[in-house]
């Protein structure tokens, strides 16, 4: 670490103090803390992420009835609407995850789909619906929000290859898919090393691959935010994750001999 | 004296003086220096049995020498605050190093401390000199005046000084019984004439989750 400051003494705050008027308004105040700036408007807040704030601010779950017209045009996720709150009234508030880094982020009539434990606030200008992608939200329309990240965001173009845990998410890209690397998805043996371990593992054959237009989020760890569990997507054919079997051949009865998952793992 | 090397590491330069700091937070140090370790938080046998009684316990050393002496725990990052006669108040887990010419005792904070996580009993510092408090994220520093009192999440609450009364203020109603709560149901409100410093992250309280 190089030491230019060395000698010069710093007795003065490192950040300076913060008051109503000097508060940035819809800013970072520093790169863990982010100030929104409410005057009568509304925020869609992920719960327990303000720290604190000045004036008059109202806290309410999703599901408190005067927000029913909000909710219909912007909140779209009802399995993670006990996640969710409104803030609402005039002040300023300041938001922080876990000493993580946050960012602010514009949309401009895009999309962009978020991990998401990852998206902290957002205005409700944009719409949040669930990514088909189990685990991600998408955010649409025009507006900011506030995501945070472990380490500065990376912004990418496709076509890229990235490790799973260091997605924190895409925008306008249609195409995100898994990338197994072909020699070791290939044969007994192949199948065999991936079970087992056996053999060597490198630890990144496996990879979220995008193509076409778009942006690509990275963060730069692999350290991951805690997933919380926002319950199952409804029961029904075609739905990725949902229906018996996770979405797998469930239609298809096992007949006594086979092996199953296992036997199409190793391409009997 | 206190000076930031980074923003995780304290510099203390000494020249025969005396500074108090966290049991174990030296680093590094040039020069010559001597460690003792002060039983109780150094505020003498009254302070050692409040402190043993109220669980506000801070176990302190008294660093003395001539050179420069460096301090950091688990890369916290550091905020330096400068006393003059007034008090600081500040959790003990919080609290790096302090002059040596610094008072520190124990006082009650009533259920504030109790949502907190941190017990009922705070830490004081006061006197004129110079303080190291310590944030998991860079510490956000908000001033209360009477116009603008602030309201503040438990969990990231770490210090505050001046003349500020700390209300408790709790949202429970029916719908957090009926589990859609808001998050954001235990708030200390400042009133009056201060500072505040927040760190960017929770830890974990009692209503954290309510």
């Amino acid at each position: 670490m190089s030491t230019p400051e060395r000698g010069i003494p710093r007795t003065s705050r490192p950040e300076g103090i913060f008051d109503p008027m000097t508060l940035p308004s819809n800013d970072n105040v520093n790169a863990y803390t982010f100030c929104v700036e409410l005057k009568g408007s509304q925020w869609f807040l992920q719960k327990g992420k303000m720290i604190a704030y000045y004036g008059q601010i109202d806290f309410n779950g999703i599901g408190h009835g005067r927000f029913e017209r909000l909710i219909r045009t912007s909140f779209h996720s009802p399995l993670h609407a006990s996640d969710w709150v409104v803030a609402e009234g005039s002040g300023k508030m300041l938001l922080a995850d876990r000493a993580f880094e946050v960012n602010s982020f514009d949309l401009e009539d895009g999309n962009l789909t978020i991990r998401s434990g990852n998206l902290l606030a957002y205005q409700p200008t944009l719409a949040l619906k669930q990514s088909i992608v189990p685990g991600f939200l998408t955010l649409i329309g025009t507006g900011k929000f506030v995501a945070a990240s472990n380490g500065p965001v990376v912004f990418m173009e496709p076509p890229l290859r990235v490790d799973p845990q260091a997605l924190v998410g895409w925008a306008d890209c249609p195409s995100p898919c898994h990338h197994y690397d072909h020699g070791y998805m290939t044969g007994v043996m192949g199948g065999l090393r991936s079970l087992t371990g056996i053999g060597g593992t490198s630890g990144e054959e496996h990879q979220f691959e995008f193509v076409g237009a778009g942006t690509v989020l990275l963060q730069s760890t692999e350290v991951l935010m805690p997933e919380q569990a926002t319950g199952a997507v409804p029961h029904e054919p075609g739905v990725p994750g949902g229906g018996p079997g996770g979405g797998q051949h469930g239609s298809t009865p096992r007949m006594p001999g086979q092996l199953g998952d296992l036997q199409r793992r190793f391409g009997l | 004296m206190f000076r930031l090397q980074g923003s995780k590491t304290l510099a203390v330069d000494l020249t025969g003086d005396a500074v108090k700091a966290k049991n174990g937070s030296m680093v590094a140090y040039d020069g010559r220096m001597a460690f003792k370790k002060m039983s109780g938080g150094g505020d003498g046998l009254r302070g050692m049995v409040t402190r043993r009684l109220t669980g506000e316990q801070m176990v302190m050393m008294e660093v003395k020498g001539q050179g420069t002496c460096y301090f950091a725990d688990r890369a916290s990052e550091i905020s330096l605050v400068s006393l003059h006669g007034e008090t600081l108040y500040v959790e003990a887990s919080n609290l790096l190093a302090t002059d040596a010419g610094l008072r520190t005792g124990t006082s009650f904070t009533g259920l504030r401390g109790g949502a907190s996580g941190n017990g009922l009993f705070t830490t004081t510092v006061e006197g004129t000199g110079q303080a190291a408090i310590m944030s998991d994220g860079s510490a956000v520093v908000l001033r209360v005046t009477p116009q603008y009192p602030l309201n503040v999440d438990p969990g990231a609450y770490i210090a505050h000084q001046g003349s500020l009364q700390q209300h408790f203020q709790s949202g429970v109603n029916f719908r957090t019984l009926m589990g859609e709560g808001s998050g954001e149901s235990f708030q200390i409100r400042f009133e009056g004439d201060g500072l505040v410093y927040v760190q960017p992250s929770e830890r974990n309280t009692v209503g954290g989750d309510v």
